[in-house]
């Protein structure tokens, strides 16, 4: 393979140092967090966050050298793979807090469900590269694109992970509707998904009732399911505006934030470095998220702007929906935040799919040969 | 290739407009999360600050020690000692229902049992002890130290529980203690008592329960969200509660408590001279120390059955015609309402009919002329028929209630009755029935509908003895600190003066004095050699029957018809310091079953204050 030498002077240096700094950032507040998390085994989490980024990073140079035509070219095939991971995890997986959801392999823990979300948006791609059309896609046009998207939607919620099938399924209408529908599905959409909405309140489990009920209501129940969001605003809250500084948190060093680590990480960083922390976080989220849509926009051809506008979406929402909730303005769902939360699949995933970015920004000025 | 040349025909003009509009619409996110954490963290920070504030730091009880009760020489009565649970921390445990079963398997090679069943809540910290048996003795305190390898979790813990040193000799006046009750928590009035708090559930323990209760303290703790203990940020320490003493003597309550050998009855030695009680003993009795740490519900339920009544204080509650202990207050009536004067003689020839009815002396053959002296020292029952016929029901009624009969008397133990003094008027609201002069000739002699407690009848008896000034029965002291300060003072309460002349007074203490002293005296068994004791024997019926019967077949009648036998005296003579009321249910004769044991009292009382007055003497000297 013939190494371009553009490839290097068109590198994104500042798409990586953003992923960097808000890594490190992440990494910074995992150890503040894990070094009151004694009761964890082995390595501290910090550390073995450190190791995942450092795949992470492997993974993002590789995701970027390859290029983004060939893996869009192999779309369904990289599809093919992740869905039976994904199935594979009812034969293999291991329920963790009364889900399966978890891979293990080389005594390395994997969440299949993280990598649909990435190999989803490629051959959500390639069929839209292959089957363009310019008037909006139509009900029997989508008929694939919503295959490709309902099919491990509906394995992840059995799982039951109903955040990360929600995840999906917006992620999906997300780029279909970027893409264009035409008026008429649009309106189709709109209803069957008001009728679905109560239609699907009797498939939910307790809990999750449990949480959207919290959600309208927090202080319903403060000790059981509101306990979560509760804590979550009084660490926020209680951060002010400079915030009670590093390791002193007290929400968070006392464990009276739940699940710190994964999906509450931002309220132990909002409690600690306070409001102007917690803001200049969110513009350099802002900044990455208008990279990425840059880079989207200045793609010579439409699989790149779909791939790169799908990681940028996959980003804005995981950010979104993370830091809604945890500002108690969305309800409760199972959402990490993107780089800071702890998880290996999602850092690797997140990590490559930035290195796909990587990969549409150097090509941007390459045609086709 | 057709599909690549697509590719390459890519426009991306097509999307320009669409990414002006995302850029916007990102940004209005952003400013939303933006704007929420603004709110939350400058504009609610220092509120929610707060919140976390009080998140990490708990207040964590610190239960004080019930105060001490003391008797009147300040001996401790009621103190405090250790007692043993032993409870289960899970978190140590790790198989709770493994350590349960080996523990019980333990007990079971050494014939011992656990007496609970343990009951496990679903929400339940880990390490939170569950309680697994309460006080529990030595050889299971044994067991279970013995053998803390095999047991993981299980522990012993210390728990301060009330020690009722005289048990069931005392156990009427002190009361005991119980985890307070639901309907108790509703009915505190200042709503500082708490789920779990011990409180008095009778007796002394219930009346001055907010002074021996004490003050709980505090630890500030930081606590995690598992709400473990991290570190004391600070600590009050809690107050114990104050001590109390009584007017009990030790010493004295125990002569009563073995001097009165009958079944059922009470005895109440009170001082005349400030209405005092020194000695309230009832039989039969229970133990205090069973409620300390909840009482079995066989235990209670026998106590409940026992027809004896075990938990009543008979001195306060228990309500007994008086019989002819009654008689002073006819006497009395009769001297102020000048019908009589002491000289005066009525002839008793045994009966005396009034109406249709004939009444009976005691004495089947009569006692001749009597006069009052007479009257009183033999209980002439002719002779107070008459007075009682002349004076009326509502006149007598009238002195009674001067003499604190019909309503209580105010004593500091909770649970007293008010006995019953009846009028015309009570009759008809009553029994809707008019009343009937044979029933006034029946109450002049103590019979009939008129009811008293043993206490009611010692005061008034006290407050003929004093010179007619009605106390109200006190049993409490005073109340001080743990080192002796004194809180309060309990000062003798004059409640009222008997509407009788120093003169009639003398005459009928006088009469009391002969009943024991004299030849013919009812009260014989208390004559003693300083002949300073002056009493009153009562029998009181039951029910009516034969009087011929009544006499020589006492043995033969059941046990529950039975009379009532009382004895009320006072001593010494000139200036009385002790008075004495004995009531043997079903008894029989107040001479010869009340009145030998007052006898005993009395003797115990002033053996006791000989020997007291010695060591007195010997200790100044030293």
């Amino acid at each position: 393979m013939k190494i371009d030498r553009r490839l290097f002077v068109n590198f994104d240096w500042i798409l990586l140092v953003l992923v960097l700094v808000i890594s490190c950032i992440g990494l910074l507040n995992l150890y503040s967090i894990s070094c009151t998390l004694t009761h964890i085994s082995g390595k501290p989490l910090y550390i073995k966050q450190f190791y995942w980024m450092l795949i992470g990073l492997a993974m993002m140079l590789a995701a970027a050298s390859i290029d983004y035509h060939f893996i869009v070219r192999y779309g369904y095939v990289i599809y093919c793979i992740s869905l039976l991971l994904l199935v594979s995890v009812f034969i293999q997986g291991t329920a963790t807090h009364g889900s399966q959801r978890w891979l293990f392999f080389w005594g390395l823990s994997f969440q299949p469900s993280e990598l649909m979300k990435l190999t989803a948006i490629i051959a959500l791609t390639k069929y839209i590269t292959e089957n363009k059309i310019n008037e909006g896609y139509h009900i029997k046009s989508l008929a694939i694109p919503l295959a490709i998207a309902g099919v491990p939607c509906l394995i992840i919620a059995i799982q039951p992970d109903l955040g990360t099938a929600l995840f999906l399924a917006i992620l999906f209408f997300s780029v279909i509707l970027f893409v264009g529908v035409n008026r008429k599905t649009l309106v189709m959409f709109a209803t069957s998904g008001i009728v679905l909405a109560p239609l699907c309140w009797f498939f939910l489990k307790d809990y999750q009732r449990e949480r959207i009920l919290t959600f309208l209501n927090p202080e319903r129940d403060p000790l059981g399911s509101g306990y979560h969001i509760i804590q979550s605003i009084i660490a926020v809250g209680s951060g002010g505006i400079f915030g009670k500084g590093f390791l002193k948190g007290t929400q968070s060093q006392l464990k009276f934030l739940p699940e710190q680590q994964t999906d509450f990480v931002f309220s132990v960083f909002a409690e600690e470095w306070g409001f102007l922390g917690a803001i200049i976080l969110m513009f350099m989220f802002l900044a990455l998220i208008l990279w990425g849509l840059k880079i989207a926009r200045n793609s010579k051809d439409l699989a790149g702007t779909l791939i790169a506008f799908g990681i940028t979406v996959f980003i804005f929402w995981g950010v979104f929906i993370n830091v809604g909730m945890i500002l108690g303005t969305l309800p409760v769902v199972g959402i990490p935040l993107p780089f800071l939360s702890y998880g290996g699949s999602s850092m690797v995933v997140l990590m490559t799919g930035v290195g796909l970015l990587m990969n549409v920004s150097m090509r941007r000025f390459m045609l086709q040969p | 290739m057709e599909k690549k040349s697509k590719l390459i025909t890519y426009d991306p003009g097509e999307f320009r407009r669409r990414f002006n509009v995302l850029i916007w619409l990102m940004i209005c996110a952003f400013a939303f999360l933006g704007t929420k954490m603004w709110y939350l963290q400058a504009i609610q920070g220092e509120k929610l600050s707060q919140r976390s504030m009080n998140n990490r730091i708990r207040l964590q009880e610190i239960k004080p020690l019930r105060g001490l009760i003391l008797d009147t020489n300040g001996r401790i009565l009621v103190d405090n000692q250790p007692s043993f649970d032993i409870s289960i921390v899970p978190e140590t445990a790790k198989d709770v229902k493994g350590v349960i079963k080996r523990l019980e398997h333990l007990y079971i090679e050494r014939d011992m049992k656990l007496t609970n069943t343990v009951t496990f809540e679903k929400k339940r910290k880990p390490f939170v002890p569950i309680k697994l048996e309460r006080n529990i003795g030595r050889d299971k305190v044994a067991v279970v130290e013995t053998n803390t390898l095999d047991l993981p979790g299980v522990i012993v813990d210390i728990v301060p529980v009330r020690k009722y040193i005289y048990g069931e000799i005392m156990a009427h006046v002190l009361g005991y203690v119980g985890e307070i009750s639901t309907l108790e928590l509703e009915r505190d009035p200042n709503g500082d008592r708490k789920r779990g708090d011990v409180v008095g559930k009778l007796g002394i323990e219930k009346s001055i329960n907010r002074y021996l209760m004490g003050k709980s303290g505090g630890e500030q703790i930081e606590v995690n969200v598992s709400g473990r203990k991290l570190d004391v940020l600070g600590k009050v320490e809690s107050v114990p509660g104050y001590n109390i003493m009584l007017t009990i003597d030790a010493d004295l309550q125990k002569i009563c408590w073995d001097a009165f050998q009958e079944k059922a009855g009470s005895v109440i030695v009170m001082d005349p001279r400030d209405g005092s009680i020194l000695a309230m003993v009832n039989k039969p009795s229970f133990d205090p120390n069973l409620f300390n740490r909840g009482i079995s519900d066989g235990e209670w339920s026998k106590l409940l059955s026992n027809p004896l009544c075990p938990m009543q204080n008979k001195a306060t509650s228990g309500q007994y015609p008086p019989g002819s202990t009654f008689k002073l207050i006819v006497a009395a009536a009769a001297l102020e309402e000048g019908l009589i004067t002491p000289d005066t003689l009525i002839y008793c020839d045994g009966t005396f009919t009034k109406g249709d009815r004939t009444f009976r002396c005691w004495k089947k053959h009569g006692h001749g002329g009597v006069d009052l002296y007479r009257a009183i020292v033999e209980s002439c029952d002719v002779y107070f028929y008459n007075l009682g016929a002349q004076i009326g029901v509502d006149t007598l009624a009238e002195y009674a209630k001067r003499f604190g009969f019909g309503s209580k008397t105010g004593i500091d133990i909770p649970g007293e009755k008010e006995g019953l003094m009846p009028t015309k008027k009570w009759k008809l609201n009553r029994f809707k029935e008019p009343w009937q002069v044979g029933e006034t000739i029946s109450l002049s002699i103590g019979q009939g509908f008129v009811m008293l407690t043993p206490l009611q009848l010692i005061r008034a008896y006290c407050a003929l003895a004093n010179g007619g000034v009605l106390y109200r029965p006190r049993l409490l002291k005073k109340v001080t600190t743990e080192k002796g300060q004194i809180v309060r003072m309990f000062h003798p309460e004059k409640l009222s003066l008997l509407p009788i002349s120093k003169k009639n007074l003398e005459i009928l203490t006088h009469a009391l004095w002969g009943a024991v002293n004299e030849d013919h005296g009812t009260g014989g068994a208390l004559r003693r050699n300083e002949s300073d004791v002056s009493g009153k024997t009562g029998t009181a019926q039951v029910i009516e029957m034969a009087q011929d019967e009544e006499d020589e077949n006492t043995k033969n009648v059941p046990y529950k018809y039975r009379d009532h036998a009382l004895f009320v005296c006072f001593a010494p003579h000139d200036n009385p310091e002790v008075a004495v009321v004995v009531i043997v249910e079903h008894g029989g004769h107040g001479g010869s079953a009340a009145a030998p044991i007052a006898r005993k009292i009395i003797d115990g009382y002033f053996d006791l204050k000989g020997t007291r007055n010695i060591l007195h003497v010997a200790e100044k000297r030293r």
